[in-house]
């Protein structure tokens, strides 16, 4: 026989009312699924303004080229795309995938598409959701060519500039790509992109191809 | 362990549980992720069928997924070594309770041997069920459904519902 | 808003595998303590006469559903970066019930039989065994059940988007369903109960 005094009442009483009360509580309560994030969007302009979100081609060929692992690279093309090449150690997520993909909140995240629209839409759609560390690969795709694979080393360097060019030459065939020079080489055809896998010479920091088990 | 003294009765059901429950919540609030226990199974399984056979170990996806996750190993997981501790954890209740003791439990009318084999053909079923659900009772039916996942709830209430459907040809078994 | 720790990067990888076998421990301290490592407890569930299975599931359920909720209502907990398992509505809907078949033919689950291990009950051992062999079986079977297991796939959903409800709602129905379920396996249990004593006497 239920007491009124709840001085009275065993614990399983007590523990059900803590609950019950606990949950009608909760309809009254709205948690942002997604994170509450507070979009900020002058910090965002001002961020855009600064151009710090950006690396560009040759940084990232510099970082896969020592094996840092301390960033992801995304592909945010589609799956074809992304067969045909993708910069070596680059994570395929298609745009829409990306919201539910796994990723930290802490990680530095590198984007890139062909040209620059669907990274920058990306950027601010992991933006939005609080990934900081976002970054966007300065002129995509065509980029990693222009100044990666197929770089114009044809201007007359001068002494200082020899190491560089000697560097990103040696940068070029590391990806598999072939340095231009002189105007006498035409733009190169498309079918001269290197295949996906890279070549032997390029230890490409292991990569985890899938995410981390969650479940069981 | 066989220790003389009685058993200690067990802890309240709802209090064990609210225990239980802050596991959870501290598992879900330092990791991200819930508990666990078939999948560190799995990926014994997986080590050693990798062991034994590599290029038909790595030819299968189900396998290859435990084997190349962990940091560093397989055996480097969150699961492996929450299973080390819940046997650690498992063990330290029931010797402070006095309940640890070498034992085969059966019902009345069962055999040593018979509960082995009902215990071993269960198991397997488990295991098959588990991979085929994504996990078990405490990775898809605890830890889903406290993040109130769709499937997790599916499973929970076809959990019970094999459970009571199977109850009646076992009842040899247990009572 | 900075939890999960891990997911933000608050402590390592090292030091997630330290925090784990700690999880562990507390979780297996407390499937002992409320007699878990027992097989004829754990089947009582499904007899009617101990409903111990279900109040303690449910009551765990209750409480880190709780507090995740209200700590991602404050703002401490980003319930995006909680993992929820992935949805594949048919093949768990099957497993659950070949899960549900072992769970009574067996008398553990995968769980509780290390439990029941750690506690010296060897037919807990050779559950584990039975566990191995089941794991293997479906290893050797994946590849030609592969497009069954990926079947109906759902990704992260859950109830309370499936549902088109709010998240608070789905909470209110889950712990008004549980205590309404303690007040039920209750009554049953001590129904049963003055039967056998009426039986006996």
């Amino acid at each position: 026989m239920k007491s009124v005094d709840p001085r009275e009442w065993s614990i399983n009483q007590k523990l059900a009312l803590v609950a019950l009360s606990l949950g009608a509580f909760a309809l009254l309560g709205s948690p942002t699924p997604g994170g509450a994030v507070t979009l900020n969007t002058q910090e965002l302009a001002a961020i855009v303004e600064s151009e710090v979100d950006h690396v560009t081609a040759e940084e990232l060929a510099e970082w896969i080229a020592e094996g840092r692992s301390d960033y992801r690279l995304l592909d945010v093309r589609d799956a074809d795309s992304y067969a045909e090449y993708h910069i070596p150690s680059a994570e395929p997520v298609t745009m829409r995938e990306l919201n539910d993909y796994p990723l930290f909140r802490s990680e530095k995240i590198v984007l890139y598409s062909d040209g620059g629209i669907h990274s920058a839409q990306a950027w601010f759609l992991l933006r939005a959701r609080g990934f900081a560390g976002s970054t966007i690969l300065l002129g995509g795709l065509h980029a990693w060519m222009d100044d990666v694979l197929f770089p114009d080393l044809s201007a007359d360097a001068s002494l200082d500039q020899v190491a560089s060019v000697e560097r990103r030459r040696a940068l070029s065939e590391l990806f598999g790509g072939k340095p231009r020079s002189g105007s006498a080489d035409a733009e190169p055809a498309k079918a001269k992109l290197p295949t996906v896998a890279p070549p032997a010479a390029v230890s490409v920091p292991k990569r985890r191809k899938r995410p981390h088990k969650e479940g069981c | 362990m066989t220790t003389a003294r009685e058993p200690a009765p067990y802890m309240n059901p709802y209090l064990a549980g609210l225990g239980l429950g802050l596991v959870l919540l501290t598992a879900f609030v330092l990791m991200g992720r819930g508990l666990g226990a078939s999948g560190a199974f799995s990926t014994i399984v997986a080590v050693g069928v990798d062991a034994l056979a590599p290029a038909h170990a790595t030819g299968n996806d189900f396998y290859l997924g435990y084997l190349e996750n962990g940091f560093g190993g397989p055996f480097k997981s969150f699961l492996m070594f929450e299973v080390i501790g819940v046997l650690i954890g498992g063990f330290i209740s029931g010797a402070l309770a006095g309940r640890v003791r070498r034992t085969v439990e059966r019902g009345p009318r069962m055999s040593a041997p018979g509960r082995i084999a009902f215990a071993i053909f269960g198991g397997a079923l488990m295991g098959f069920g588990a991979k085929l659900a994504g996990g078990c009772t405490s990775g898809q039916g605890l830890s889903g459904g406290a993040v109130l996942g769709l499937g997790s709830w599916t499973f929970m209430l076809m959990v019970f519902v094999g459970g009571y459907a199977g109850a009646y040809f076992m009842r040899r078994q247990w009572k | 808003m900075s939890a999960p720790f891990y997911k933000y990067g608050l402590f390592g990888d090292e030091m997630s595998l330290i925090l784990a076998a700690v999880i562990g421990i507390g979780f297996g301290f407390f499937l002992e303590r409320a007699g878990f490592g027992s097989s004829k407890k754990l089947v009582a569930q499904f007899y009617f006469t101990d409903m111990a299975v279900f109040k303690v599931m449910f009551s765990a359920i209750v409480t880190a559903m709780l507090g995740l909720f209200y700590l991602s209502w404050a703002g401490l907990v980003d319930l995006s970066m909680v993992f929820v398992p992935p949805t594949y509505w048919l093949p768990q809907l099957v497993g659950g019930l070949v899960l549900g078949f072992g769970f009574i033919i067996g008398g553990y689950c995968p769980g509780t039989s290390l439990v029941g291990v750690a506690t010296g009950r060897l037919d807990a051992l050779a559950f584990c065994g039975g566990v191995f062999g089941g794991i293997f079986a479906y290893g050797e079977a994946y590849p030609a059940i592969a497009s069954f297991v990926k079947s109906t796939p759902m990704d992260r959903i859950t109830l309370d988007e499936w549902l088109g409800v709010s998240m608070g709602a789905i909470v209110f129905a889950v712990v008004l369903v549980a205590v309404l379920g303690f007040w039920g396996a209750t009554t049953v249990e001590r129904k049963l109960a003055r039967r056998e004593v009426e039986a006996s006497v």
